[in-house]
């Protein structure tokens, strides 16, 4: 059995402290971007016109019935060739995370449109609110506040799903983690402090999905 | 866009990804027997009257829940070899990895299935003398596992393609064989488009039969 020594991850803590910025931020920007495409492509699977509807249709089921480690290596090899030149390792687990983002997100959206009541649609034809106006000023925010709660739950979602980007040697907290375990011979104690971080910061994320989704629930009284 | 797709290579070498599909398929389906099993116990635990029980079953949902998936495999291969002292097959180590997780997020679909068993199922069990085993046995997981399935069903197949990580730790699975293949044939975009449509092969109907499913639970209740 080998000397346990819980001190070890406290020598790296800057390089973890800079993969976990890492993660982070990739989760931030790509949950940002992720929400506007999730919004675009449900009101696009609500479209009148075909073709339009069928692709929306197709990139969801995609993102969602393939795994993300492909996607990710998928894009990383297709984009430099789609772009015409190398857009580097950032640009890449970019796209291939928001575009994943964005197909969780979508379903989110459309769960929540449903629960939009057919009156709001009836009152904006009485008032004459169509188009942009309708789905900007009157569709977008009510669904906004009733997805919040599974918007929550898909950002520790995407925030657990971008350690795979250090499969693609980006630097993030797995894969900095994993570089100290290999090199300092102590995988149980750098491993475990790993999980211990993506732990604490996915954790309290759940909790705050709970206390949410009670209150809007109180607000809306549904 | 110049690049010359080719197919060749990766018809040519369609076995060995039919190799790492049979192995694919392997470690979700043992995934999944651990998962419905182990996740229906928990599911027990977490409803346990004693906080001695309940809390250590929390506790195992909350890590599994809250931490990426990657984290946790690489975990099982590093640490439990060392903490254990305990050496065994590379595919059992996957199988038990992807199977607790699994079992961590079934917990979370009986829980809420068996809470939706209606109070009268337990006044009648109560009143012809069921208790214990036979109560949970003949009353409760028949109606937990029917209200559970479109929730079970998506952890399966979710597990099939967070199967994908194992590749990481050279498991060869189909990922790791598209892997292989893509460095070989020096055709990674061919390989992993072909790959990716394979896992989207499998997913796909999957989610089409629990949509239906949901569609028709819907209707039952409405």
């Amino acid at each position: 059995m080998m000397h346990f020594d819980p001190m070890v991850p406290f020598k790296y803590w800057d390089a973890l402290l800079i993969g976990l910025w890492m993660s982070l931020r990739l989760t931030l920007i790509c949950l940002a971007l992720g929400i506007a495409l999730g919004f675009l492509t449900s009101q696009a699977r609500r479209s009148r016109f075909m073709p339009l509807r069928a692709l929306a249709t197709f990139y969801v089921e995609l993102f969602r019935g393939t795994p993300v480690l492909i996607q990710l290596f998928w894009i990383f090899y297709c984009l430099p060739l789609l772009l015409g030149f190398e857009p580097g390792n950032f640009a890449s687990a970019v796209v291939a995370l928001t575009l994943y983002a964005g197909a969780i997100t979508s379903e989110t959206f459309r769960a929540s449109l449903k629960s939009i009541p057919r009156e709001q649609y009836d009152t904006c034809r009485a008032l004459g609110i169509t188009g942009m106006s309708l789905a900007l000023w009157v569709v977008l925010p009510q669904a906004l506040l009733r997805a919040i709660p599974t918007l929550l739950s898909n950002a520790v979602a995407l925030f657990k799903e971008s350690a795979l980007i250090s499969a693609v040697g980006m630097a993030d907290l797995m894969f900095i983690g994993s570089s100290i375990s290999n090199r300092t011979g102590r995988p149980v104690e750098m491993l475990t402090a790993i999980a211990v971080i993506y732990f604490a910061v996915a954790f309290p994320l759940t909790r705050i999905v709970g206390r949410v989704e009670a209150r809007i629930l109180r607000r809306l009284a549904v | 866009m110049s690049y010359d797709l080719q197919f060749f290579y990766v018809w040519q070498n369609l076995d060995k990804l039919g190799q790492g599909l049979v192995v694919s398929l392997e470690l979700t389906g043992l995934a999944n027997l651990i998962g419905l099993t182990l996740g229906f116990g928990v599911a027990l635990l977490l409803r346990a009257k004693s906080a001695l029980l309940r809390a250590p079953a929390a506790a195992m949902v909350e890590v599994f829940r809250c931490t990426p998936v990657l984290v946790q495999v690489v975990w099982f291969f590093y640490c439990v070899p060392i903490l254990f002292n305990l050496f065994i097959d590379p595919m059992v180590m996957g199988v038990l990895a992807l199977g607790v997780n699994l079992a961590a997020f079934n917990a979370e679909g009986y829980r809420a299935a068996i809470q939706s068993v209606p109070r009268e199922q337990y006044d009648a069990c109560a009143a012809l003398g069921l208790t214990g085993w036979t109560r949970i046995r003949h009353v409760i997981l028949p109606h937990a596992l029917r209200a559970a399935l479109p929730v079970l069903m998506t952890n399966g197949i979710t597990i099939f393609q967070q199967s994908a990580l194992v590749a990481l730790v050279a498991i060869p699975d189909l990922m790791y064989a598209g892997k292989m293949l893509a460095t070989e044939t020096y055709r990674p975009i061919e390989t992993y488009t072909v790959v990716a449509a394979i896992y989207f092969a499998i997913s796909a109907p999957v989610s089409l039969i629990v949509q239906r499913i949901e569609a028709r639970f819907d209707r039952v209740q409405a």
